[in-house]
């Protein structure tokens, strides 16, 4: 079975601007092919090609672009991209070869062509060739933000405007952080992608963090548009569905990591309210929870529980498994949640994540319980003058009746708050406090 | 219902490969052609020929001979056609309008009606 057969039957709920589909393609065709051909051609002619590989794969979409509406969509349209590519492709590596006379590079080029030629439709190479390139992708020697941004680029067919769009930042940014990993790949043996060895557990371990990131960044992000995040989640939710269904990618902590991409992904359609707001989770309707989805992440969680390593991936699936199958927000099982926690704690040491536990401490044992975890800790700046450190202590300070300081911490995280979003929601949050319950919406 | 004749016209500077301009990503290909694909559907019965893109390879014949073309002296090349069956020009014009990309910045199509015997 393709990865385009797995991708999830229903549609998407969240409004997706691309929702004009054409009869004949799948959802996300052009760019999904975009990064299979991108890998597929790179793995045949070597990934110090991959800027040309990138330009051949361009223009023979620009060519179905220009011919399969006057004609009729091919009825095989990934052979006949694959065939247009690859012609293009030669086209310009013999030209290259030609035009530096270089023998090497022309022997280069007739080799590639002859490889290019055998019949590479099967579709489990072509997952070898989409996970071979995300292992690529994951040098070490490339920074981990040109990391996010070359897998976005080859691998989800973005480009560099849509990029900046998704990850927040500046086009100049995402070009800077793409050429320094283009540059690392320009110096990579030809022979690399080849001599590559998936099976080491450091290069896993590389894929699992930018496939988890690539998935943050589309849970977590400030931006409004959610349809634009939901797009990230989607697509590591893909990737990492190929990689825990491939040898190279079968292990727990792989599993842990879909099962809590499935677990958060379930629930994001509920954390907006009608007009765009955000929705604390005691507020959500978990009505609309996708119950299919959270069906799937329990599977993938069940199969992560083996091995000795217990991994972070584990301890968030583990939380978000808690939140997913509490009924409502009070029965919901706090002391497993604390102990997800803490074991979250000992597996990736994060302030953030002792701060989260105070606040399940402050629902499972009361207020003074939960500001107890907060006690001779000394928070780092970033988190000290953030919005969720000033708001969890806004609520915990308020619910145990020190108006004061609850309101110190009030200002204080309305003063911190990114987005309009996120300040209204704080605004209800802190002055609702005869509401019992707790703070937890902020950070899954 | 008589055809007509659509041509469309662009300046040299924006005709043939798309090399140094913009190229679209392929999210906005894919918006693109499900597009175009619409556009079709909706005018099935007034779409006699698609035509298609003019490339630049073209010999231009005058009693005096045959010159290369395309005619690099004008300002703008004819860069494509189309043939329309519709009611009258204003429809024909109107399929044209809605047609995706056909109408852009430095490009005029103009809609001839063809005269039937």
């Amino acid at each position: 079975m393709s990865w385009r057969n797995r991708s999830r039957g229903q549609p998407r709920s969240s409004g997706n601007r691309l929702a004009l589909t054409t009869p004949g393609l799948v959802a996300h065709f052009f760019r999904h092919e975009y990064g299979r051909l991108v890998s597929l051609l790179s793995c045949r002619v070597g990934v110090h090609n991959l800027e040309t590989v990138e330009d051949a794969v361009q223009t023979a979409m620009l060519n179905a672009l220009a011919t399969w509406p006057r004609t009729a969509t091919p009825d095989n349209p990934a052979a006949w991209l694959y065939q247009v590519a690859r012609n293009e492709l030669i086209g310009q590596l013999r030209q290259t070869a030609r035009r530096q006379h270089l023998l090497h590079d022309a022997s280069a080029a007739e080799t590639a062509a002859a490889w290019l030629d055998a019949d590479v439709h099967l579709q489990s190479e072509v997952q070898d060739e989409l996970l071979r390139m995300l292992f690529v992708c994951c040098d070490d020697a490339i920074p981990l933000e040109s990391q996010l941004v070359l897998a976005l680029k080859t691998l989800c067919g973005f480009e560099i405007r849509e990029i900046a769009l998704r990850l927040f930042t500046s086009e100049a940014n995402v070009y800077k952080r793409l050429a320094r990993a283009r540059d690392r790949l320009r110096q990579l043996p030809a022979d690399f992608i080849e001599s590559l060895n998936p099976a080491a557990g450091e290069r896993l371990r590389a894929v699992q963090r930018i496939l988890y990131l690539l998935f943050t960044e589309g849970y977590l992000s400030n931006l409004d548009e959610a349809a634009l995040r939901r797009e990230l989640c989607d697509e590591a939710i893909r990737l990492a569905t190929l990689l825990a269904d491939h040898p190279w990618g079968q292990v727990p902590e792989t599993y842990a990591l879909l099962a809590l991409m499935h677990l958060h992904a379930a629930r994001a359609g509920a954390r907006q309210d009608a007009t765009g707001g955000l929705l604390l989770l005691e507020e959500q309707d978990r009505s609309l929870w996708d119950r299919g989805q959270i069906h799937q992440g329990l599977a993938w969680l069940e199969k992560s529980a083996q091995g000795e390593h217990f991994s972070r991936y584990h301890a968030e699936a583990g939380i978000a498994a808690e939140h997913c199958l509490a009924p409502t927000f009070t029965q919901t099982r706090w002391a497993n949640i604390v102990e997800c926690y803490l074991l979250l704690e000992q597996a990736a040491p994060s302030p953030l994540h002792r701060l989260n536990r105070a606040v399940a401490v402050a629902e499972w044992l009361g207020p003074a319980a939960g500001l107890a975890v907060l006690d001779g800790f000394a928070p780092p700046p970033w988190l000290e003058g953030s919005h969720l450190w000033c708001a969890v202590l806004a609520d915990l300070h308020r619910r145990r009746g020190d108006a004061v300081a609850a309101d110190r911490y009030h200002a204080l995280a309305l003063g911190a708050a990114p987005t309009p979003a996120i300040q209204a929601l704080l605004r209800r949050r802190l002055h609702h406090i005869a509401i019992p319950g707790g703070w937890s919406a902020g950070v899954p | 219902m008589p055809n007509y004749l659509c041509i469309r016209r662009s300046q040299p500077s924006q005709q043939g490969q798309p090399g140094n301009s913009e190229k679209p990503s392929p999210a906005q290909m894919e918006e693109m052609f499900a597009k175009f694909n619409a556009w079709r559907e909706k005018f099935q019965k007034n779409i006699v020929d698609m035509g298609g893109r003019l490339n630049g390879v073209g010999k231009v014949l005058t009693p005096q001979g045959a010159t290369d073309g395309p005619f690099v002296e004008t300002k703008e090349v004819v860069g494509g056609f189309m043939i329309l069956a519709a009611a009258s020009v204003d429809e024909a014009a109107e399929v044209a309008r809605q047609c995706p990309g056909v109408i852009a910045p430095g490009a005029s199509l103009e809609v001839r009606e063809i005269a039937s015997p």
